[in-house]
């Protein structure tokens, strides 16, 4: 069994074309050497009888010890044999000792073919010539059953038919009787004819032994291949399972989806149709399916755009989005829709179908068509009777129409000062949603930041003053620009300054500076106000965001102005922070890139 | 030679209030005289009558809303030549842009402040080229 499962491991993967030419010469030693011990039995067997038959023959020669001497040197040396046979059987028959029990046996095989070249050497000229014919006898069966008993490897043979022949033929030279003389010279051409006998049965054992390996191996290999095959059969019912689970799974999910969902083939016509897709344009699966869904939901300049659209699609084998399409339903009442196409492509890289999935945004556009129109509502139609409010207020505050009391001038001008804070509130919201929509328009230009500085401080010297708040500029200013909306800019540094304003101390002072980093410009506003509370500093910059909303009341301010400022600074590739200030106060910082030709 | 003062406006407004208050402010504070018109059909003819120095227009009206009855004045070879100043609530740089290019003298936007309305409109006519004035 071990020779076999050697073979095995072997050549696990030779093909069959290749095992019937190429077999291991060590696995063919193994199995000679196999045969040649399977025949050694017999071949002792013979050898014991012969022995004793000569024995018994002999023992009225004249050389009664000599003949005793030689039974027993040929007894030793076939249960010599015989112990080597039995070593043989029990031991490892692996192909890697073979050779070396191949070389024992031709030891035992030399000893053997030694003890009939004794028998012929010593005894022949001694006997008389009806007993030396009965040894020639003898001796030509011994050197023919040899053919058979060494078939299997001529030159063990021919080890055998040595020693045999060399003595012999010179005994027969030697005799006196003319006839064996003449047979002398004819025993080397029997000899000659025996080995060529046994190479010729080599040949064929050789190719039988080359056929049962190519068998074998066969054998083995169509063993494996046939586990394999039931492997894959297994592996393919499993994937058939899955495929089939994952298509019941994904009909599920076409079948439920709340989405229009078509699968179209290459050339745009319908494949299937689920439910909603149905319920969504009034049309059943049956009437749409084979037809060019196309046809039913769009125009003709419609469907020359989407045609378009479709190439582009095949072409890159990528998803294309069809947005906001003005969809016909049966009933002849538009929708609008969002489509996408993806297209399904197989190993080859073959479109074989296109998922179409459409959904009705229709709500969704009048929604936003609606939050449009109020905040253009709130823009104007707001702002309106606020500019009549401020505008009266303004005139009646201004003197111009003449004087009323101070008590009705404290009124009117508290209801100027709350009639402006609307309008902030207003303002502040309506740039927060645009700002937040992607619709404030921001026409960003290089400016140098000092100048813009210098203005905002200017601007808002008038409100500082409200709060006997004095600005000041400090240390040197970098000429450097950036790259901003100045309108933007201005509001973000009208946002910082009044607010340092508003919590400063009275009489106290804002410094505001540049500072040039390398990269950026730093600018900052340092106030020695009351400072932004440790549970307020990550609200800081969300809306309406004011630590302390009495103030909002006191001191004026939306509770929008930070919230905006980050998001502009943001919008113009800035950053916004603050920090605590030593001593007390807040500094609240903007960084701006510095503008080069080419960054923009 | 140095700019005639602005002393003759005429303004379109549909909201009385602020057409009350816009009085007041050219009035006593300009010290202008003012033609006020609400409806916009009524302009054109209006401003023939009354010869204004300046048209200030507001951006809604009821009807035809300020930019189409600027068109119509730059029709009339009567009215082609007066400068026009929009006030409006939209304040983005497109549709500023846009007034401009219509040929607006200048805007103001809403709300505006009637204490600074009338220095406001003298900045403008002031900055005007001479044969934008209406001047031969």
């Amino acid at each position: 069994m071990s020779l076999l499962s050697t073979s095995a491991q072997a050549v696990p993967s030779a093909s069959a074309a290749d095992s019937t030419a190429a077999v291991e010469p060590k696995l063919l030693v193994a199995d000679r050497v196999a045969q040649l011990y399977g025949q050694l039995p017999l071949g002792i067997a013979a050898s014991f009888a012969l022995i004793i038959v000569l024995a018994y023959g002999l023992r009225d020669s004249r050389q009664t010890w000599m003949v005793g001497t030689w039974a027993a040197m040929a007894l030793v040396i076939n249960v010599a044999r015989g112990i080597l046979w039995w070593s043989y059987q029990r031991g490892e028959r692996g192909s890697s000792d073979a050779e070396q029990w191949m070389r024992w046996l031709a030891i035992g095989t030399l000893a053997n073919g030694t003890v009939w070249g004794v028998l012929a050497g010593l005894f022949f000229h001694l006997q008389p010539a009806q007993e030396n014919l009965f040894m020639l006898l003898i001796l030509a069966g011994v050197l023919v059953g040899g053919i058979a008993m060494y078939a299997a490897s001529w030159p063990l043979y021919a080890l055998y038919g040595a020693p045999v022949i060399l003595p012999f033929t010179y005994n027969l030279m030697a005799h006196e009787l003319e006839a064996l003389q003449a047979l002398a010279v004819l025993v080397p051409v029997f000899y000659a004819a025996c080995v060529g006998v046994a190479y010729r049965l080599n040949q064929l054992f050789l190719s039988g032994f080359r056929s049962q390996h190519a068998f074998r191996r066969l054998n083995t290999e169509y063993a494996a291949l046939n586990k394999r095959l039931a492997r894959q059969l297994e592996e393919l019912s499993d994937a058939r399972a899955q495929v089939e689970a994952s298509g019941r799974k994904l009909t599920l999910f076409v079948e439920g989806s709340p989405l229009a969902v078509f699968e179209l083939d290459p050339r745009g016509l319908a494949l299937h149709t689920n439910p909603a897709a149905e319920n969504l344009f009034g049309y059943a699966a049956s009437e749409l399916n084979g037809r060019a869904i196309a046809e039913f939901l769009f125009t003709p300049e419609q469907r020359i755009e989407i045609a378009a659209r479709w190439r582009e699609m095949l072409g890159s084998r990528r998803p294309v989005m069809l947005l906001g399409q003005p969809t016909r339903r049966r009933d002849g009442n538009a929708i609008v829709c969002e489509w996408s196409l993806t297209p399904l492509v197989n190993a080859e890289g073959r479109v074989i179908s296109i998922i179409v999935q459409g959904s009705d945004i229709t709500q969704q556009r009048e929604a936003e068509r609606l939050k449009q129109e109020f905040t253009s509502t709130l823009s104007h139609e707001l702002r309106t009777p606020l500019t009549a409010v401020i505008g009266a207020l303004q005139l009646v505050n201004s003197g111009a129409l003449g004087v009323s009391g101070p008590e009705a001038c404290e009124m009117t001008e508290i209801a100027e000062r709350n009639s402006q804070r609307l309008l902030d509130l207003i303002n502040d919201l309506l740039d927060l949603e645009k700002i937040e929509s992607g619709k404030l328009p921001v026409t960003l230009q290089p400016m140098p930041l000092d100048e813009l500085l210098r203005e905002s401080l200017v601007l808002n010297r008038a409100f500082a003053d409200r709060f006997k708040v004095h600005l000041e500029l400090l240390g040197a200013m970098s000429p450097a620009r950036v790259y901003v909306d100045r309108r933007r800019m201005l509001q973000i540094l009208t946002n910082l300054l009044s607010n340092a304003a508003k919590f400063s101390p009275e009489g106290g002072i804002v410094e505001v500076t540049l500072q040039d980093l390398g990269a950026g410009l730093r600018i900052a506003v340092h106030d020695r106000g009351p400072g932004i509370p440790a549970d307020f500093h990550s609200k800081i910059f969300n809306r309406f965001a004011q630590a302390d909303m009495s103030l909002t009341r006191k001191k004026g301010g939306t509770g929008l102005g930070l919230a905006i400022c980050k998001r502009l600074t943001e919008l113009m590739g800035g950053k916004i922070g603050y920090d605590d200030r030593p001593g007390g106060g807040t500094t609240f910082w903007v960084e701006l890139p510095k503008y080069t030709a080419g960054s923009a | 030679m140095t700019a005639p003062p602005l002393n003759r406006v005429s303004y379109i407004e549909d909201d009385e209030d602020i057409q009350r208050i816009v009085r007041l402010s050219l009035e006593r504070i300009g010290k202008m005289s003012i033609d006020i018109v609400s409806d916009p059909e009524e302009a054109i003819g209006r401003m023939i009558a009354f010869k204004p120095d300046l048209v200030v227009l507001d951006w809604m009206l009821p009807g035809i809303d300020g930019p189409t009855l600027f068109r119509r004045m730059q029709a009339r070879a009567e009215t082609c030549r007066l400068p026009v100043v929009f006030i409006t609530a939209k304040a983005s740089a497109r549709e500023l842009e846009e007034l401009r290019a219509l040929g607006a003298a200048g805007t103001i936007s809403k709300p505006f402040s009637p204490n600074d309305l009338p220095a406001q409109l003298r900045a403008i006519w002031d900055a005007l080229p001479a044969h934008a004035r209406g001047q031969p």
